[in-house]
Formats: structure tokens, C-alpha cells, sequence
């Protein structure tokens, strides 16, 4: 019996993405094309490395609960896979609730917090929170965020929503306003998934915890992107998810600072210390861990981002008119790139793109398929019609400047030739 | 890819419904040696309706799910477009309206004027396509001068056509309607044999956004409750007081079930007079006119002052013969038509579209005027 993790070789210079294989087989139209993925925001390919990981551990398929040999190496790759990445985050391992993704942590943050909190109160424990009934966010979090703030405001809670500006900045102002001595929590993500704005979080922070009130941070968008220390920025909670770091999906972690009340929104085992019932995904929070190897290269890697970033722009804003670049009145995270087209139909232009291999995005999209104009931008005060002529380009770690250069080759073609169908309407 | 070689005839954008016959028609294509990329028109939020989904309706989400189904199946590309704010403003809201002023509408013709033949069409230059393809039992065929033309299809019984008379003509030649040379049973046959899931679909029948409920109810959900008054039912033309009604928006002409009374002849819905909100009704005789007046009207091709053609006054009428009477505004250019039946029409309906045939050819239409 072997009773160690399967080693795998690798070197920290080895990073590699899987390239993505060919949707459909019989396609003439997508078969001609050459892929190019720049919507790593949404998700990402997964690290090559690790298909020999998750191979190997495909053998050792026990459940970490069982207490007979089939679940002791699972349950100490599980352990080996927390301590890995609370380290990665600045944390300590039991302060982490491993869960199916970043929404299910952005669940368990908001409405487990609050059944947590309300369950202190009727056992009559005393609480530095009792009797607070206010939360306040932001208008531009993601929708498993803004969808559980307006459950809690069916439950009573007084949810209070801090607006940004038309460059995607937080009115600070009025979030000191609506920050108060009846406030619980406040949720504020790390960055924004649209269009990339880096929230002051520290500072915000700091605010939060001056008049008692914790502090829960989406941190989704920032894995891989920024080189950040949880303890260090001080939040209470924070979200995060596997596969916007090159790992498998079905994977995330809730961290929980240890005082921090939280009631299970899954109910049912004791796993996670009965925060979150439900066996483990093993392999995909294994996999997770793998990845915090990469920890040393974050910032020379975001460095790259940035550089392609920066050229991405300057080509786009020399080679097309009537751009408007969204949400840089923040710092801005070094791979995301959100910007409106004058005269151009957001949808048109990502099918066009999309039929000439290249992946990106234009906000967000309906259960069927079909693009909705983002809330983000919406909520920055730009119109249905401006929302709607907008793409969201996201690079990865891989992102070479090759294929950044081909990008804009075909975005300016595409452009030019969606602009002058709409001239063509406008003179019919 | 064994289809490499195959010289593309050009690149077709196909509408699909997520039904057997759009289905089809882009398998139709491919098999021509045709590129094409499917769309699904989103025109509706069918989880706020009690339609159930699947069962003859057109582009809810399973729909949506089986014409994505298909694409994969044929390996072509496949969106999904979102319409809502242009049906609504385009097939609903003119839908409503139409009732609420005593007409009957056809709203398909809406759908294919605005979305199918505008917004599609849009999509389809944006996204270099050479053509459009529909599921629509219909034929575009060249004439010897080269022109392009719309005639009805081999199918008589499915022939859709009707609903397609306010087409610009400009934008015929870059149409293909792939099955509509075939009969319905060799749809479904063809769609067997290529493996598609929704061979055997049952149809779609009725209006795709109206639920079980029936389109009183659709109505009275989206109107103000002070737009919807009782008012009186009379006999035509006496105007004896026969009963009262619920809102003009339940009745249309030609009807007998329905309004409720009980008397020894049978009655029929003979007008419906949205200004005063009265219901008339009478003996079947009173239905019959040879004569009647159209707005809004679109010509495909030119159609002589007099000259006599087949008309249809709505989608299950055979036509009759009936001569146009173009009416023109005081600078020449035209504005509607009279037309005049060799015999009269039983229940010409006001909101129903009046389309004109030369032989089997679609030469255009109109809008029936109260």
C-alpha cells in the first residue's frame, strides 16, 4: 500500500495551459479557425501539469471521511492541500470552508454570517454584533453577491449599496456615510470581474472595522492576478474559486476568520468542521493547491499581463476611433481590459470574433445564451446602447503578445466593417 | 476534414425556432455545400409564463437547448440573439393594442417583418453572411427577367407565405427557404434519417407567447384594469340590449362561442366597436362583404390598377378572387387599397393582414381596416 501522495516532477519554469481541443468536430466554419482565449475572467485553461496529477490520483478515490485505509490518503492530501493553500492566502488551514466555487462561498459568506449572527442572538450569547441589522455592498458585485443581498433583504436585513462613478470609482464618501454602528458586515470585492477596477480594500477595511463592523471580500477576480496576504489585508471573509487560477472547476474556499459566526448553508455531514456538508472534491481542491506552487511567479506573470495589457490598448486606441476604455478611474487589474465600441453592436461583434477564433466577452449572459448589456457598466452610468457596445478582454498567464497583435488585426477589421453596415442603414 | 475541398456556395445564417423545419432547412444547407451558422431569436421570458415549454411554441428555452442540439449534432456554430426589447416593442405591444381597439392581429407577420426579416437580416451583414435562411414553408424562384420572387410551397396545406407580405423586395434574392419544396412528412423524414431530436415535434400551433390561458387573459394581465370595460352586447342592426361583456378584447368577428347568452338563433360576433365598447351581433348573413379597404399596404412587384388577383384574408382562407383599387396620396405615391371581391367574404377582419397572389406568386398586401 502506498501511503504517500503520488509525486509528480515539475519546475516552477513549467507552466503550461492545456490547449483546448475542437468543439465541434464537424465544424467547417470552427475548425478552419486558430483559437485565441482572452476571457480568462470567465475561466480559465486548466494547467497541463496537472492532468498527470489528477491522473494519478484518480486511483485513490476514497472518501476523506471513512476511517478505513480506502479514505487515509484522500484525507491527507485533503490536509496537505489546506495547509498548502492557507499558506498561499496568509492564513491558518481550519480557518478555510472548502466549497463548490466562488458563488457557493459568496452564499455562505452573506446568508450563512447572517443565520450564524441570528443563531448567537437566540441563544442569547452575547455578540459584539447583536442587534445589527444592516449590510452594506457595492452596485457593481457579482450576481451570486447581489442575488443573496436582496434574499437577505426579504429577510430584513437593511442591505445599503455604495454607487461608483462613470470610471467605475466607489463613492468612499457615502460608503463612510452608510457604514454605521448598525452594520454587520460589509462585502466588497477585491476586483471587479467587468472591468477589472481594483477596490481600495484595505482602506475600506480599516474603515469597517473602526465602528465594529467585519468585513467579507469576493476576492475571485484577484487569485492569480494580484500577489495578496489575507491576514495582511484584514478582512473577515473572503471568497475564492479554483478555476480562475488554472485549476478544475467545482472547486472554491470560503476563508473565515475563527471568531467569525457562520451557520452551514449545506447541512447534512460533518465535513468542514460541519460548516459545509457535502464529500469533498478532492481533486479539484488537490489541484487547487498545486497551483499555489506558482505563488513566486504572481507578480513577474501579472508584470507580463500588464505589459500586453498596456500594448492591447495603445494598438486599440490608435487604430480605432470613438473608444471609451471602462473603469479606470481605480487601479486596474493587469490582464482585464473593458471597453465600449462606438457604432458597433456588442453581440455582432463577439459572434464575429468568436467565428474567427477568438474568445472574449461582452457583459453578462442570460440562462439561454443570449447577451444581456453588463450591470456593472450599467450601474456606472453608462447607457443600455453603450453597455451593449462593449467587450471585455481578459489575458492569462500564456497570453502572448502574438496573439494580442491578432487580436486587434481582426477586431480592427471587424470593427470597420460593422461600422460601415451601420453608416449603410443610417444613409438607407 | 473531409469537407475542406468542398468549394462553399457562400455563408447562410439560419433562423432557427428550435422546430423540426428550421431544423432541417440548415441540414438542407450543408448538405448543398453551404457554410452556416444558426441563430435562436430570444423573444420572450418564458419563465415568467405558463406555456409549457416545448410543446408547440415557438424559441423557449428547450427550444432554444434543441436548436443548439441540432447545431452540434450538424457541427455548425450557433447564438443565441437577444430580441426581448424589439418583440416587445414590435409584436407585443402592437399585439395588445390591436384588441384593445377591437381588431384581431396576426402577430407571426410582426415577428417576420421586424425580427426575422430586419433584426436577422441586420445579423446576417454583420455577420458576412451571403444569405438568410428560414424554416418557412415558402419559394424564392428567379423569373426569366432574373428577378427574384416569393411563391407558395409545394405544401399547399403548410404553405406560410401569408405571413410573409411585408418583405422588402430588395431583400428576396438573399433569402432561401430550404424546405420549401418539400412536403412536412419529408421534413420529418429527412430530419429522422440526418438524426435530429426534434424530428418528431410536434408542430407549433397558435400564438407562441399566449399560454394555455388564451389571449384574453395575456391581455388583461398587461392592461391597466380601467382600460378594460364592461360594456354592452347588441343585435345588429336593431341594437336590442342582448347582454354585457367583459372587455372588447374577448371578441372577434365571425365568433359564436363564447358570448354567453342564450337565444334561438344562432349568433355570431358581427362588429366590435372599440369607441363606444360595444359587441354587435346577429345572424351569419350580416358576416358577408365583397368589399373591404386595406392600410399599410407593401407590393413585392407592381400590380396594375383593377387588375384582378387572389386574395387571402387570413392564414386558413383559400383566397378569392378580388380585384385592387390602389389609392394614392395627393403626390401620386400609393397608400393602401380597395378591394373588391367577385363574391362576398364571409368575416373579413379588421387587424388581419389581406396578402395578394398573381397565380402562386406573393405580390404583397395589406393590413384589413375596420
Amino acid at each position: 500500500m502506498q501511503n504517500r501522495p503520488p509525486e509528480i516532477a515539475h519546475s516552477e519554469n513549467e507552466f503550461e495551459t492545456l490547449a483546448s481541443g475542437t468543439l465541434a468536430p464537424n465544424s467547417q466554419l470552427l475548425s478552419k479557425t486558430k483559437k485565441v482565449y482572452m476571457d480568462h475572467n470567465a475561466t480559465t485553461p486548466i494547467a497541463s501539469f496537472l492532468v498527470d496529477f489528477c491522473q494519478k490520483w484518480l486511483t485513490h478515490w476514497g472518501n476523506p471521511s471513512s476511517i478505513h485505509w480506502a479514505g487515509r490518503e484522500p484525507k491527507a492530501l485533503m490536509r496537505e492541500s489546506r495547509k498548502k493553500i492557507a499558506k498561499f492566502l496568509g492564513v491558518q488551514p481550519l480557518e478555510l470552508v472548502f466549497t463548490s466555487g466562488g458563488s457557493e462561498a459568496n452564499n455562505l459568506a452573506l446568508l450563512g454570517f447572517y443565520q450564524g449572527l441570528l443563531s448567537l442572538e437566540k441563544e442569547g450569547r452575547e455578540h459584539p454584533l447583536s442587534g445589527r441589522r444592516r449590510f452594506v455592498t457595492t452596485k457593481v458585485e457579482h450576481p451570486s453577491v447581489m442575488k443573496s443581498m436582496q434574499h437577505l433583504e426579504q429577510l430584513g436585513v437593511d442591505v445599503q449599496y455604495v454607487t461608483v462613478n462613470r470610471d467605475g470609482v466607489l463613492d468612499l464618501k457615502q460608503f463612510r456615510e452608510l457604514v454605521n454602528e448598525e452594520t454587520a458586515l460589509v462585502s466588497v470585492m477585491m476586483a471587479n470581474n467587468e472591468t477589472g477596477a481594483v477596490f481600495p480594500l484595505k482602506e475600506m477595511t480599516e474603515y469597517a472595522h473602526s465602528v465594529g463592523a467585519l468585513v467579507h471580500t469576493d476576492a475571485v477576480q484577484g487569485l492569480g492576478k494580484m500577489d495578496f496576504n489575507l491576514k495582511e489585508l484584514d478582512v473577515d471573509m473572503a471568497s475564492l474559486s479554483a478555476h480562475k487560477f488554472y485549476s478544475l472547476r467545482g472547486a472554491g474556499a470560503l476563508y473565515v476568520k475563527k471568531e467569525v459566526p457562520l451557520s452551514p448553508l449545506i447541512h447534512g455531514g460533518a465535513q468542514e468542521r460541519s460548516r459545509r456538508a457535502g464529500t469533498e472534491n478532492v481533486m479539484a481542491i488537490a489541484a487547487f493547491a498545486e497551483m499555489t506552487r506558482f505563488k513566486g511567479q504572481i507578480k513577474s506573470r501579472s508584470l507580463k499581463m500588464a505589459g500586453l495589457r498596456e500594448h492591447l490598448m495603445k494598438r486599440m486606441a490608435s487604430e480605432i476611433d470613438g473608444l471609451v476604455f471602462n473603469g479606470l478611474g481605480h487601479e486596474c487589474l493587469p490582464n482585464t481590459l473593458s471597453v465600449s465600441i462606438e457604432g458597433v453592436d456588442g453581440e455582432s461583434l463577439l459572434i464575429s470574433l468568436d467565428l474567427k477564433g477568438f474568445a472574449v466577452s461582452t457583459g453578462a449572459a442570460c440562462s439561454s445564451g443570449s447577451p444581456e448589456p453588463s450591470p456593472t457598466l450599467l450601474a456606472m452610468g453608462l447607457s443600455r446602447e453603450e453597455a451593449q457596445s462593449s467587450l471585455r478582454i481578459s489575458l492569462g498567464w500564456e497570453t502572448s503578445q502574438e496573439q494580442v497583435d491578432a487580436f486587434v488585426d481582426t477586431l480592427v477589421s471587424v470593427v470597420a466593417r460593422l461600422r460601415s453596415l451601420a453608416e449603410d442603414r443610417d444613409v438607407g | 476534414m473531409a469537407d475542406e475541398s468542398n468549394t462553399s456556395k457562400g455563408r447562410v445564417l439560419v433562423a432557427m425556432s428550435g422546430g423540426v423545419d428550421s431544423s432541417a432547412a440548415a441540414g438542407l444547407l450543408i448538405d448543398q455545400g453551404y457554410e452556416v451558422i444558426g441563430m435562436t431569436m430570444q423573444v420572450w421570458d418564458y419563465s415568467s409564463c405558463d406555456i409549457e415549454e416545448g410543446h408547440g411554441t415557438c424559441c423557449s428555452s428547450t427550444d432554444v437547448d434543441d436548436a443548439r442540439a441540432v447545431a452540434d449534432k450538424l457541427g455548425f456554430p450557433f447564438y443565441v440573439a437577444n430580441c426581448e426589447a424589439k418583440f416587445q416593442a414590435y409584436v407585443i405591444d402592437p399585439f395588445v393594442d390591436a384588441y384593445m381597439q377591437g381588431q384581431t392581429p396576426s402577430p407571426c407577420v410582426n415577428c417576420n417583418t421586424y425580427l426575422k426579416f430586419d433584426h436577422l437580416i441586420r445579423k446576417m451583414k454583420e455577420l458576412d453572411c451571403d444569405y438568410l435562411a428560414t424554416g418557412h414553408y415558402a419559394q424564392v424562384v428567379q423569373k426569366d427577367n432574373g428577378e427574384s420572387v416569393i411563391v407558395t410551397s409545394t405544401d399547399d396545406w403548410k404553405d406560410q407565405t401569408y405571413f410573409l407580405f411585408t418583405m422588402d423586395p430588395e431583400v428576396v434574392p438573399k433569402i432561401l427557404f430550404p424546405v420549401g419544396q418539400m412536403k412536412k412528412e419529408d421534413v420529418r423524414q429527412y430530419a429522422e434519417d440526418r438524426g435530429l431530436i426534434n424530428a418528431r415535434k410536434k408542430d407549433s400551433t397558435g400564438i407562441c407567447f399566449v399560454g394555455q390561458q388564451g389571449h384574453g387573459s395575456f391581455i388583461e394581465d398587461r392592461i391597466a384594469p380601467d382600460l378594460l370595460q364592461e360594456g354592452h352586447i347588441r343585435l345588429y342592426p336593431s341594437g336590442e340590449v342582448m347582454g354585457r361583456h367583459k372587455g372588447i378584447h374577448r371578441f372577434t368577428r365571425g365568433q359564436r362561442k363564447g358570448l354567453g347568452m342564450d337565444y334561438h338563433r344562432t349568433l355570431f360576433v358581427i362588429k366590435v366597436d372599440a369607441a363606444t365598447n360595444t359587441v354587435w351581433v346577429g345572424d351569419e348573413e350580416h358576416l358577408f362583404s365583397d368589399k373591404m379597404e386595406i392600410a399599410k399596404t407593401n407590393w413585392l412587384g407592381s400590380v396594375e390598377d383593377g387588375e384582378e388577383l387572389r386574395v387571402k384574408i387570413r392564414f386558413h382562407h383559400q383566397g378569392a378572387k378580388a380585384r385592387i383599387r390602389h389609392k394614392r396620396e395627393s403626390d401620386g405615391a400609393l397608400s393602401g387599397a380597395v378591394i373588391e371581391f367577385d363574391e362576398p367574404q364571409r368575416a373579413i377582419t379588421p387587424g388581419q393582414a389581406a396578402v395578394v397572389y398573381r397565380g402562386n406568386e406573393l405580390v404583397g398586401g395589406g393590413w384589413i381596416c375596420p
